[in-house]
């Protein structure tokens, strides 16, 4: 365990350094690139926010797009009243709202709207799955569960026109000011504030699963009954893995609406939601570092075949997660745990070799 | 499908990053940053050649991109060739989104052609506006936008509708039926259409929108033969409007007593309905396939025999044709070492050309001065044009907004 630990560490360490300072030094702090990949660190959030709930607990949360569509529209929100000065938003105007909405009134705020963009979420999800765990639902029937309130809720989003802002969702946002900053997208002190938030969520989901908490999690994961028999509430566990992971995504959202400047419904399709599920499944569910990861590179491959191929590149990553899930069931930090016990056995087996072989050779002789 | 130099691609973005990683402080300082300083002039084509909005976006690719083709092999501009960069966006807005950075910023494109949806344009507004780069929209929109980024080809609520609405009020009756699907853009055309109605004291029976994607119009239909409506004003687009259009056909409900009058009916529309269930049908729009004049003649023939002979032209890709050629004018005007994407802006204001549905101007407001047109739909798929405007149209994109207006300087309260 302690050793797990220090190799998570280290990994972590790696990481960090890898974004913080391999990105911007490789890509000459040049506008374009660091732009598009402080969009890949957002997304590397919500995957291993996804980690949390899917590797460590056994939750497959297939509405994670959801609560990272709240934290989406929270921080947008905020951002539209701010470009709307006196006024009204210009999309409540053209379905004939008349007045701010109650919803709205309090994202004025922007300590508000940064704690909303975190707990709504997290509290939708809390509810969620407080009506799941208690009844004792596990397996697919969580998947289907999130799956079917995804779906409800973006058709909520869509149909609420006066409120949303519908199928267009809300455009037309002010810069972000934070704490006398005004965040300007293209800068690089907005890639290293992306990837801080990026570091220290990894850091709360290592946290979380070398403690205690996060073994329990684990143990539910394997037997949930076992566990419950050993005196565990189950159902309160996963209830709080599950409020910690939807809070995680609502974040990585804000950051998300501010890298592309509009909250659109998109964001809570099912297609998004299982884009999520797959840059955690080639990463790997395991390990919230190696889920991280697996967002990173899953976009940046996308990023870079569809620059070459225009129209073939679905082809080709379709393929590409087909060959994953065919020969690397746990991901890519499957193979890199499995790659390092190999060289541990070797290592071991050479020491033991030589014996065998003098034994051979002498038995040979003799 | 390989659309791009692949090789001499590859090698720019290699050199590209060559350079970024040696002499970082030379690209913050603004080497590169000249606009078209090469061998040929980078234009993006943004569009959705994948996903749901393919089936009408590839058509506008196809004619911005015979546009270019065309333009190159006449010479190109000031002796440079036109380099398309082409982009899939996947119909998808945050792809939009990446994409357009991917055109404005790394290519340098002097412009980006491209989108249907409203929500693809306003998913690159942000990136246009704050790169100050220019964005040539062909598309029919619901106005009350005042960008100085964006060139609107399309028509606006007053091109569409206000020698529509008296001339059908006048033929067919007061009592209008209004179906559309839910979001902004028929919400925008309905409040507009009401503000008509209200001075030749017509009524609206019943005011209706459906999800998009929606399919099912049988509940609509029996509310509509119950209504009995003089005109069924229709915004319903895409797949939406194909199956109401079916199914309106398949009720045997009569044209020639209530017909569907529809903003977005095009004839890719009607290839998919088919034409025997769309005929007796009206559309209102600037262009149609069938209209006479040599450009329409000239722009239907190159592009059918550029996409075969069953493709059709219809408004927006008209627009997606004449604007490559508005931008042409533009940077013809201009000298080859001003160019910059606000200098071809500033060059395009106040001109005019001779595009198939007749000779346009592009209005200080960056809106285009267009020719609306009834038209009803025939059995063979095309449409008869029955009434036109007998001047050109001014663009008003805050017609239905009094104290508004959109002008040179940005949106104005009078």
């Amino acid at each position: 365990m302690t050793n797990k630990l220090s190799y998570d560490i280290i990994g972590l360490a790696l990481f960090a350094a890898v974004i913080l300072f391999g990105v911007p030094a490789f890509f000459g702090y040049d506008g374009f690139e660091l732009n598009t990949f402080s969009r890949y660190l957002s997304l590397a959030i919500v995957s291993m926010a996804l980690a949390l709930s899917w590797g460590t607990a056994g939750l497959l949360n297939l509405g994670q797009a959801a609560t990272f569509g709240m934290g989406s529209y929270a921080m947008a929100m905020h951002l539209k009243l701010k470009a709307s000065g006196e006024g009204l938003p210009d999309f409540m105007g053209w379905n004939n709202v008349e007045t701010l909405p109650a919803l709205w009134v309090p994202f004025h705020s922007l300590t508000f709207t940064l704690l909303a963009g975190l707990l709504i979420p997290a509290a939708v999800g809390g509810l969620i799955a407080i009506f799941m765990f208690r009844a004792r639902i596990a397996g697919v029937f969580v998947a289907v569960i999130t799956l079917a309130f995804l779906v409800a809720f973006q058709l909520l989003v869509i149909e609420q026109q006066g409120f949303t802002g519908g199928q267009n969702g809300l455009t037309g946002l002010a810069q972000l000011e934070l704490f006398g900053w005004t965040v300007d997208i293209y800068a690089t002190s907005f890639y290293y504030l992306v990837g801080i938030c990026l570091m220290v969520a990894l850091t709360v989901g290592l946290y979380l699963t070398h403690s205690k908490f996060g073994l329990i999690l684990r143990a539910i994961r394997e037997d949930a009954d076992r566990t419950r028999y050993f005196g565990y509430n189950v159902a309160n566990y996963q209830t709080v893995i599950f409020c910690i992971s939807a809070g995680l995504a609502g974040w990585a959202g804000m950051l998300y609406a501010l890298v592309l400047e509009f909250a659109s419904p998109t964001y809570m399709s099912v297609s998004f939601s299982l884009a999520i599920v797959i840059w955690c499944a080639v990463g790997g569910r395991e390990s919230v570092l190696a889920a991280a990861a697996g967002a990173i590179l899953v976009n940046l491959a996308e990023n870079r075949l569809s620059d070459v191929f225009v129209e073939g590149w679905h082809m080709m990553l379709g393929v590409l997660f087909l060959l994953v899930v065919m020969f690397m069931p746990r991901g890519i930090y499957g193979v890199i745990v499995d790659a390092g016990r190999a060289l541990r056995r070797k290592g071991g087996g050479d020491a033991e070799e030589p014996a065998y072989d003098a034994s051979l050779k002498s038995k040979q002789e003799g | 499908m390989k659309r791009r130099e692949f090789l001499g691609r590859a090698g720019a973005v290699g050199t590209m990053g060559l350079a970024g990683g040696l002499s970082a402080p030379a690209l913050l300082s603004g080497v590169g940053r000249a606009y078209a300083a090469g061998d040929d002039i980078p234009v993006g084509l943004l569009f959705s050649l994948t996903g749901a909005v393919a089936v009408v976006e590839h058509t506008l690719h196809d004619a911005a991109l015979m546009a270019i083709e065309e333009i190159n092999a006449a010479g190109g501009i000031h002796g440079k060739q036109l380099r398309p960069i082409i982009e899939d966006p996947a119909s998808d807005p945050a792809t939009y989104a990446d994409r357009a950075r991917r055109l404005m910023i790394r290519d340098k494109c002097v412009s980006v052609f491209g989108s249907y949806t409203s929500s693809s344009r306003q998913a690159v507004l942000p990136v246009a506006e704050q790169r100050n780069n220019l964005y040539w929209y062909p598309t029919l929109y619901e106005g009350r936008e005042c960008s100085r980024n964006v060139m609107y080809g399309g028509a606006l609520a007053n091109q569409q509708q206000d020698i529509l609405i008296p001339w059908l009020v006048e033929n067919y009756g007061p009592r209008f039926y209004m179906i559309g699907n839910n979001y902004v853009y028929p919400k925008e055309e309905n409040n507009y259409c009401k503000t008509l109605l209200k001075d030749l004291s017509g009524e609206v029976v019943h005011e209706e929108y459906v999800p998009m994607g929606h399919s099912d119009f049988s509940s609509v239909l029996n509310r509509i033969r119950a209504e009995e409506p003089d005109v069924i004003f229709s915004t319903l687009v895409g797949d939406s409007d194909v199956a109401f259009a079916r199914q309106y056909h398949a009720a045997e409900l009569n044209p020639e007593k209530m017909p569907v009058v529809s903003l977005t009916r095009s004839e890719i529309e009607v290839k998919a309905i088919g034409g025997e269930a769309a005929a007796g049908h009206f559309s209102s729009a600037p262009y149609f396939m069938g209209h006479e004049s040599p450009e329409n003649e000239k722009f239907v023939e190159a592009y059918k025999a550029r996409y075969g002979a069953d493709a059709v032209t219809h408004f927006v890709n008209e627009a997606a044709y004449f604007q490559v050629y508005q931008f042409k004018n533009a940077m013809e005007k201009l000298d080859p070492a001003d160019v910059s994407p606000p200098n071809i802006r500033d060059a395009a204001v106040g001109m005019s050309m001779k595009a198939p549905q007749g000779e346009i101007l592009i209005d200080e407001n960056l809106h285009t001065h267009l020719w609306p047109k009834v038209a009803q739909w025939q059995a063979d798929g095309q449409a008869k044009v029955i009434l036109q405007s007998e001047e050109r149209v001014a663009p008003k994109p805050y017609a239905a907004y009094p104290g508004q207006e959109c002008t040179g300087k940005g949106l104005v309260k009078t």
